[in-house]
Order: C-alpha cells, then structure tokens, then sequence
C-alpha cells in the first residue's frame, strides 16, 4: 500500500531520499487526451484543454507526473512557420506545414524572437504552467533540444546536408535558434521564479541512426552547453533530459555536459529503450536520477501482463540507483495504447517497487 | 589520357564522398569516352552506393553523408540514364510502392529505402508521406506491384500497417509487403502478416530481394 502522496513521492526522489516505493513518470501527453474523450488536435492546440487532460488523467491514475505542454517539432512555429495540430487519422503530434527556412539564404532573414513574451507553442505551454503553478505544482516547458529544433526549423534533409556542405550557415541557423529557446526560459523565469521551473530538452534528430557522434560534437554540443549554461545561471532546480532514440554513442558529450557544470542542478535523465539503465547508472546513478525506459511500442502491443514484466524488469534494474529512480517509458506514452497500460506501471511499481 | 578503370573508380568514390560536381563531371566523361552507361552505372556508381550501404551498417556513415552520396549519384544517373539502352528480352525488374504510413510525415528514412532499393535495381513508384491504406492498395493494382514496403516512426501511425496487408490480401494481390520504422519489430511485423521486416535501408534491401527471389 502507498504511504506517501504522488507529490511527497516525487519530492522525495528530487531530494535524494528514498520514497515508500518507485514514482511513476508515463511521458503522458496524447494518451490523456484519448482518455478524457477529446480530439488530439485541440490537445495541442489550446493549452487549458492540454492541461485538464493531463491533470484528468492524473488523478484518475495517481502516477507522479506534472503536466506539461511540448511536442517533438518544436521550433518552426516559434520562428514564424506554420505548423499543423494532429487532427488526422494517425497523427500523434503538431507536425510542421511550413519550414522558416527553406535556403540558405532564409537563415540570415530570421528572427529571433524577444524574450519580453511567450511566442508559438510557449503561448500554449505558458497556460498549462499558469495553471499547474497556481495548483503548487511546477512550471514545465521546452528548452531543447536545439538540434533537432532547428532541423524542423530548416527542412529537414536540406538541414542535413548544410552540416557538411555549409557548415557556418548551420551553425548560424543552430546560434538563432539556441538563442531562441534561452529568450524563452528567461521569460518563463521572470514570470514563475526559477525555482518553480523545471526545464525540459530532448530530440530525435541528433540519434546515432540519423547523424555520427562526430556530428554531435561539432553541431550539437556547443549548442546544449550554451542553454544549459544558462539554465545554471538562471539557477533553475530541475531539468528534465531525454536523449530521444538511439543515443549511445553520443553519452560521452552528455557526461561532459554535466561535467561542464561539475554536476550542479538536479538532472533526471530519460534515455530511449536502446540503452541499457546499467549503462546509465555507471555513468550518471552517482549524480542524476534515471528514469526507466520501457519500450513505447511494447506498450501499444503487448498485453498489460506483459508490460507489467517489461516494468518490473526495469525497475528491478534501476530501483537501486544511487540517485534516485523513476519508472517512465523511453518515449512519450503511446497515445493509441489501452486504458489498462498506466495501471500496468502502477502494479509494477507498488508490487516490485516498494523500498524497505 | 584518363583509363575507363579511372572512370569507374573515380564515380565510385564520387558517390562514396558525396561529392556531385566530382560525379556529374565523370559521368559525362565516360559518355564521351564511349563507355557502356549501363556499366558507368553498374561498376561505377552503383559500386560506390554498395560501399556507402556497408559503411551505413557498421556505423560509419549516416544520414547527412548519404543523403550527399545520393546526390551525386543521382546526378551521374540524371546524365547517363537518356543513353542506356533498352534490351526488350531482359527480365523486367520487380516493382514497389514505397511510402509512409498513414498519419505519419517523416521521410527520411522511407527515401534511404528508395534509394537503396533503385540502387538494387529495382523500379520505384513512390507514394509519398502521410498515405491512406486505400492508396498503397490502389497504386499496388494499378501498378501491378511485386512488392509493397511501408514505413512508420510513430506508434499511433503503424496501425496504419496493417489495414493495407488485409486488403492486400482479401484482393488475392501478389504484392508482398515490407515493414520498417523506428517503433516496428519483427514480432509486430509477423503480428500484422507482413511478409518482410527492414531494421533499416540495407536490411530492407536484402528482404526485398530475398521475397521476390532475386
């Protein structure tokens, strides 16, 4: 039986202590907006609808997560292009109907906006943070990851080729838009008080099956450390990092991501299913909180007696860690997955996941 | 005096650096040296697009470093294809409909499969991104289609998968199809009754070419 509140258990973990059992993080976003009965479209498309869809879905559950606003396609819209809300058959997420770059030459022209009000999806999140603040609970947005936002930015595959045949101009493009997601912490920090805020940066696009380690290095890298620098100044408590996919050859940069800093702030990192929770322990468990990383799909497909064992499995890996843990899929909940899976990680956790 | 050995190997390496003015320049070298197209495609380009397929499955290469080989190697077919000449009792190529899944917008991926797959030498007709289950089955018959490959990147658009392998089926179409994508694994790939599962570019061609028994 649970002896603590979702939020004594969550609490409790960013402290460094050991709560009564494992706290769940599902990366609920779509999934809520199935459960309550309303379009994905207007999920995305109005942050108060966004927002009492997740906090529905919480309470109906009791898992441990904040709601939050934030999609994968971050950026374009923030810049000016058009995107579209996942109205249609088989959507999941806004997707971009327009690119603000199509040239090389439309970097130059680019904007980057102020960081005096919220702009694109920020106007959105900014409600679903109003209204999680006012009930105590944090502010989540977006604050990364600056190379997969700029590569939804641009045109995807014309982006792609300019890292190596116009590399000052993806640099260019990588700076504006770098520049864009520290203007929008800095907004968001006036308007709750850093230590209300909690930073989210994750992506697909710097995955190992999309771009090599060496890539990384030289386009990515120099951009997180400039957001994440600020992130420390502007003393933010708590940042939420998912390297989205296969990321493995790409840990080395994460660890001296957080060497940069010597390890200050409170990170809890959620890795895709490709890497092993014992890989991750050895090498953030001292300083960091690991969240599991069940297989999203697995969760769609397999039957809730199933997903019950992929839980257990992680949290049996991960409970230990000498930082902390959290049970969370790889990925975001899948939105089309049955009622019954949530209830999955939540029977793992309290019949696997208890601490003496 | 450059030697066609020179030739062949330079557009290899042309396709292999990503390098199209390299691969543009050597194509129309070797039409002015007298050299067979279908060679220049076969010993040249196609040589060095098999290297990059190799470097890509041991993790050498990726995505930005081939999109660039398939530029140059676009560019030299663009300039060798109007000279190769047609042999009416050769064996017809096999055909696919390529595209994405249903809901789905993300590309990349299905256009490595294409490449790769029109590098093997097979005739592609692709549908684009975002297709509905009716269309995949529609350009199957129109098309008269040996094979059908589906990609899929989000979990709420590989449901999409499945409708077109049924009615594929409940058609009695010859048309075999092919899965891949991030969320998909052989075990979803054998739930929903597809013939083939692609990990990626490379595996989808050794798949492709395994079913219609090339």
């Amino acid at each position: 039986m649970d002896k603590m509140s979702p939020a004594e258990r969550f609490h409790a973990v960013l402290m460094g202590e050991k709560p009564d059992r494992v706290p769940i993080n599902p990366f609920i976003l779509g999934f809520a907006a199935k459960i309550v009965g309303m379009p994905l479209g207007d999920f995305y498309a109005d942050g108060n609808k966004c927002f009492e869809a997740q906090f529905m879905c919480m309470r109906l559950y009791g898992y441990e997560s904040t709601p939050m606003y934030g999609y994968a396609s971050c950026g374009p819209w923030e810049f000016g292009g058009k995107i579209g809300f996942p109205y249609g058959e088989g959507h999941s997420a806004p997707y971009v109907i327009e690119h603000p770059v199509m040239e090389i030459g439309d970097i130059d022209k680019l904007e980057v906006p102020d960081s005096d009000k919220p702009v694109g999806g920020y106007v959105e999140a900014q409600k679903v943070c109003d209204r999680c603040t006012q009930m105590g609970m944090p502010a989540i947005f977006q604050g990364g990851s600056v190379f997969t936002a700029a590569a939804v930015v641009a045109d995807t595959s014309k982006f792609l080729r300019w890292i190596k045949t116009e590399p000052k101009s993806a640099h260019a493009l990588l700076d504006k838009v770098s520049q864009m997601y520290i203007n929008q912490i800095e907004y968001f920090v006036n308007r709750y008080g850093a230590e209300k805020c909690v930073v989210f940066d994750g992506g697909p696009v710097e995955a190992n099956t999309v771009i090599s380690p060496q890539r990384f290095e030289e386009f990515a890298f120099p951009y997180m450390i400039k957001v994440h620098k600020k992130i420390r100044e502007f003393d933010i408590p708590v940042t939420l990092m998912h390297p989205c996919a296969d990321q493995n050859l790409n840990i080395p940069y994460y660890i001296k991501l957080r060497e940069s800093f010597n390890w200050k702030g409170i990170y809890a990192w959620i890795f895709g299913p490709e890497t092993p929770l014992k890989t991750q322990i050895e090498k953030f468990g001292s300083h960091d909180i690991i969240g599991g990383n069940v297989d999203p799909p697995s969760i769609q497909t397999k039957s809730y007696e199933e997903v019950v064992q992929l839980c257990k499995e992680n949290i049996e890996q991960g409970m230990n860690n000498p930082r902390g843990f959290i049970l969370c899929p790889g990925c975001e909940f899948p939105p089309l997955a049955e009622p019954i899976k949530p209830m999955a990680f939540l029977d793992a956790a309290r019949q696997f996941g208890v601490y003496k | 005096m450059v030697s066609k050995e020179e030739i062949l190997e330079g557009l290899a390496k042309a396709v292999i650096d990503g390098d199209e003015v390299k691969s543009e320049e050597l194509a129309k070298k070797s039409l002015e040296l007298g050299i067979d197209p279908y060679e220049a495609l076969m010993n040249g380009c196609n040589k060095g697009m098999a290297k990059v397929s190799e470097l890509y499955e041991c993790k050498e290469m990726f995505v930005p470093e081939i999109l660039l080989s398939a530029d140059a190697m676009y560019a030299a077919i663009d300039i060798l294809k109007p000279h190769l000449k047609v042999d009416a009792s050769a064996k017809k190529p096999a055909k696919v409909i390529i595209g994405v899944a249903q809901g789905d917008i993300h590309d990349i991926g299905k256009n490595l499969v294409k490449m790769m797959l029109e590098v093997a030498g097979f005739i592609l007709i692709d549908v684009g991104k975002d297709v509905p289950v009716d269309k995949f089955v529609k350009k199957a018959e129109e098309e008269d289609a040996d094979l059908v490959t589906i990609s899929a990147l989000m979990t709420t658009s590989m449901m999409y998968m499945e409708p077109v392998i049924k009615q594929l089926k409940a058609k009695n179409h010859k048309a075999k199809v092919i899965v891949g994508g991030a969320p998909i694994n052989p075990d979803f790939a054998k739930k929903i009754g597809a013939d083939g599962y692609g990990k990626d570019a490379v595996e989808a061609v050794k798949v492709a070419k395994n079913l219609i028994g090339a």
